[in-house]
């Protein structure tokens, strides 16, 4: 009997025994899981078994081709920041993952919630200066929420679902893994399954705020006679814009934004009164020193929006609702402290603050306003001579767009122009790196905030300096069809520097003038179309051209060389010493 | 400048030590001393960091940003009356023959060391204490040929009469004791 049963035993058991991937399958599997749909990534030697895999997940997963990995760090964040998802960004050992770097320290630092895959030598050349060999570990811990070296196959699946977890929860950061690329290799030593992470035993981001916290910041705003809300950028992270404004219009309380917080609120609501910091507008700015309380909303109260910190708001008493508890009384002291969710939080207290009007308080933004318009926007907006202004293209812009599109802007003049002169009337519209300040990001970011958000106009806004950083990635948008609509600024100077040169540095432009390329021919040459734009009488249409063009468009616009941002609260200045010219 | 001990339970993972380190570093930040080793509970890691500041804000602002680590579970910054802490030392002395003899009673009984070690012609002295113990303790040594010194960093206890139970997350760690 044994003999006989044996052989069926055996059979059975064949079919029984699961089938045991490797790790670059196991990677992929859990990627699936997480819902991930798009990659932004560069091959290489250390992740070809990643590749490999990806190769049969085609289907499933949109590999996008980058030209540099900078560029897809860079796509990463602004597919994450339009899309409320994960970005993904996927590169190679060595010069790949160290590539990656200035857009992880973007991402940290704007809070925003990508997961960067990188490949690494095999795990027994670790620490040998093996060939691409670069300790992106010890690199990146500063710069990242969490990183992790996987050296085994059975690792996968529980680390990328902590990584997309820790990414995407509290304040959201950037997650680097690196992986071995034997782990990558060498099969699991158990059958693949996947749990998505809800908590860790460490790690448990506060998104209910306390009672005694809500009371209390209640408390203060009942009390106040000129209370002032500043919205940041974690209002948009947390999906608050309703609640934003529910709470504004009960109170009514007038409402600020940061640089990020752009777009939180319509330009045109009657409570908004513009945007704090070093180029924001002069009410915004001046009334900061007249407000009694002020609530802070998802808001870190960066260098930018306080100037000299201290001699900053210092009349005023503070509610500060923010998720990351490391955040309250960082730069600021916080009177009433509220950690958590900006979302959850707003509906706490929503109902514990009365309905008030505060008209006179409200009126007084609006001395500031006219004063504003009168000074710096009308001669911006009306001046017929010289070159063309970049504030008219933006302005234009506004108008032919209805406000309505995402704009992802560079980093200088262009980009505060942009924040200046932009009506934005839709949530999440605004791009832009803040914190860092990365010159070349708007390029790459564009691309991935419209593949991030397919069915809405993205506009790119770029200084011709910033464009030549990442200017590689044209080939990207032409080769993913993507109908990105880029406009480049082009005043031939590093425009901000030489407005700092010209204002604290007497005038001495040092290596400020760019001998550009032409930069039609370029677009050309990658297969996008474009025009430039050299007349003031010729913009109206050339904004045309660009946004009833079916595809990506480059237009350049040449704009008076010498503009200088106004207001200015010049460095270490205090907020009441804004600049109107 | 006012010492502050810095408690700080974590996760035993490989690369802790350096995100830890970073934060000092980029605040400006000198660690006086570091101590680090697994507590009661299995998989529970507690370092002990000995710093001086002059502000309190900064102190705190320090063990926030410590905190936001993902495999950080709980910071504490100590005053020293909050304590119970020690360093130990270790004294190579030189005992060649027809040198000056030791007293070892009065290391014993006036230093509370002891003699832990006989070489040939040099004997080894631990002691514990607080860092002004130790330092008296070397100023009383210098009579005689100090050959090495080397002192550990402090370790330390809160006086509360729970510390680590009460904070950490509930989880099924494994109990040593």
């Amino acid at each position: 009997m044994e003999a006989i049963a044996s052989p069926i035993t055996d059979t059975q058991e064949s079919i029984q025994t699961p089938v045991l991937i490797n790790g670059s399958q196991a990677l992929m599997k859990a990627l699936i899981a997480e819902g991930v749909d798009t990659i932004f990534g560069y091959p290489g030697g250390a992740i070809m078994p990643v590749y490999d895999a990806l190769y049969d997940y085609q289907e499933q997963i949109n590999h996008i081709l980058v030209r540099h990995e900078q560029g897809a760090s860079h796509a990463a964040e602004g597919y994450a920041r339009v899309s409320g998802r994960v970005g993904v960004c996927l590169a190679t050992s060595g010069p790949g993952a160290t590539n990656l770097v200035t857009g992880i320290a973007d991402a940290l630092i704007d809070s925003t919630p990508i997961v960067c895959l990188v490949g690494q030598v095999a795990k027994r050349l670790l620490g040998t200066d093996a060939f691409q060999e670069a300790d992106i570990m010890g690199v990146t811990m500063p710069i990242t929420k969490w990183n992790y070296q996987i050296t085994s196959a059975d690792e996968v699946p529980e680390i990328i679902s902590k990584a997309f977890y820790i990414a995407k929860s509290g304040r959201p950061g950037p997650v680097l893994i690196d992986i071995t690329k034997s782990a990558q290799l060498e099969l699991m030593t158990q059958p693949f399954e996947y749990e998505c992470c809800q908590s860790l035993v460490s790690y448990r981001p506060r998104l209910t705020p306390k009672k005694e916290q809500i009371e209390a910041a209640a408390k203060l705003i009942n009390n106040a006679k000129r209370p002032y809300i500043f919205a940041g950028h974690g209002v948009q992270i947390a999906h608050a814009e309703q609640e934003l404004i529910a709470f504004a219009e009960k109170t009514g309380i007038p409402v600020a934004t940061t640089l990020l917080g752009q777009s939180t609120i319509s330009t045109d609501h009657p409570l908004y009164v513009g945007w704090l910091g070093m180029h924001g507008n002069y009410g915004a700015n001046v009334m900061t020193d007249e407000a009694d309380v002020i609530i802070a909303i998802g808001m870190r109260f960066d260098d930018r929006v306080t100037g000299d910190a201290s001699r900053y708001i210092k009349q005023a008493k503070i509610v500060h609702i923010e998720i990351d508890p490391s955040e309250i009384d960082k730069i600021i002291r916080a009177d009433a402290p509220v950690v958590g969710d900006a979302k959850e939080a707003l509906q706490a207290l929503l109902p514990l603050v009365y309905a008030n009007d505060h008209t006179v308080w409200r009126n007084e933004f609006r001395k500031f306003d006219t004063i504003e318009h009168d000074t710096i926007t009308l001669p911006a907006l009306t001046n017929p001579e010289g070159k063309i202004r970049m504030a008219e293209v933006i302005d234009t812009l506004s108008q032919k767009t209805k406000g309505e599109a995402i704009l992802v802007t560079d980093v200088g003049q262009h980009q505060m122009m942009a924040s200046r002169y932009y009506q934005f009337r839709r949530p999440n519209s605004l791009v832009t790196s803040g914190g860092m300040g990365t010159m070349g990001f708007a390029l790459p970011a564009a691309f991935g905030a419209q593949v991030g958000a397919p069915d809405r106009d993205v506009v790119a806004i770029i200084g011709d300096g910033c464009f030549q950083m990442t200017i590689q990635e044209l080939g990207t948008i032409v080769q993913n069809k993507q109908p990105v609509k880029i406009i480049i600024l082009n005043n031939n100077f590093l425009g901000m520097v030489r407005q700092w040169q010209q204002l604290f540095h007497e005038r001495r432009y040092s290596f400020v003038e760019l001998q550009n390329p032409d930069f039609i021919t370029i677009a050309k040459g990658f297969g996008m179309d474009g025009m430039t734009c050299d007349g003031r009488e010729n913009l109206s249409g050339a904004l045309d051209t660009m946004l009833a063009h079916e595809g990506p468009f480059l237009l350049e616009v040449i704009v008076e060389k010498e503009e200088n941002v106004f207001p200015m609260v010049p460095a270490g200045a205090t907020v009441s010493q804004i600049r109107l010219s | 400048m006012i010492t502050y001990t810095i408690c700080i339970f974590t996760q035993n993972t490989i690369g802790l030590l350096n995100r830890i380190t970073i934060i000092f570093t980029r605040r400006r930040l000198n660690i006086e001393s570091l101590t680090v080793s697994e507590t009661e509970r299995k998989g529970v890691s507690r370092f002990t960091i000995v710093i001086k500041s002059e502000s309190r804000e900064e102190v705190e602002k320090l063990v926030r940003q410590i905190r936001k680590i993902v495999e950080v579970m709980a910071v504490f910054g100590y005053l020293n009356d909050e304590i119970v802490f020690n360093e130990i030392a270790l004294f190579k002395i030189a005992t060649p023959l027809g040198a000056k003899s030791l007293d070892v009673e009065t290391i014993n009984k006036q230093y509370k060391a002891w003699v832990v070690y006989w070489g040939l012609d040099y004997v080894v002295i631990e002691k514990t204490g607080s860092e002004d113990d130790i330092f008296g303790f070397f100023e009383y040594l210098k009579q005689y040929e100090i050959l090495e010194f080397v002192r550990s960093g402090r370790v330390a206890v809160g006086k509360t009469e729970k510390g680590l139970v009460e904070y950490l997350p509930e989880a099924e760690w494994a109990y040593y004791l």
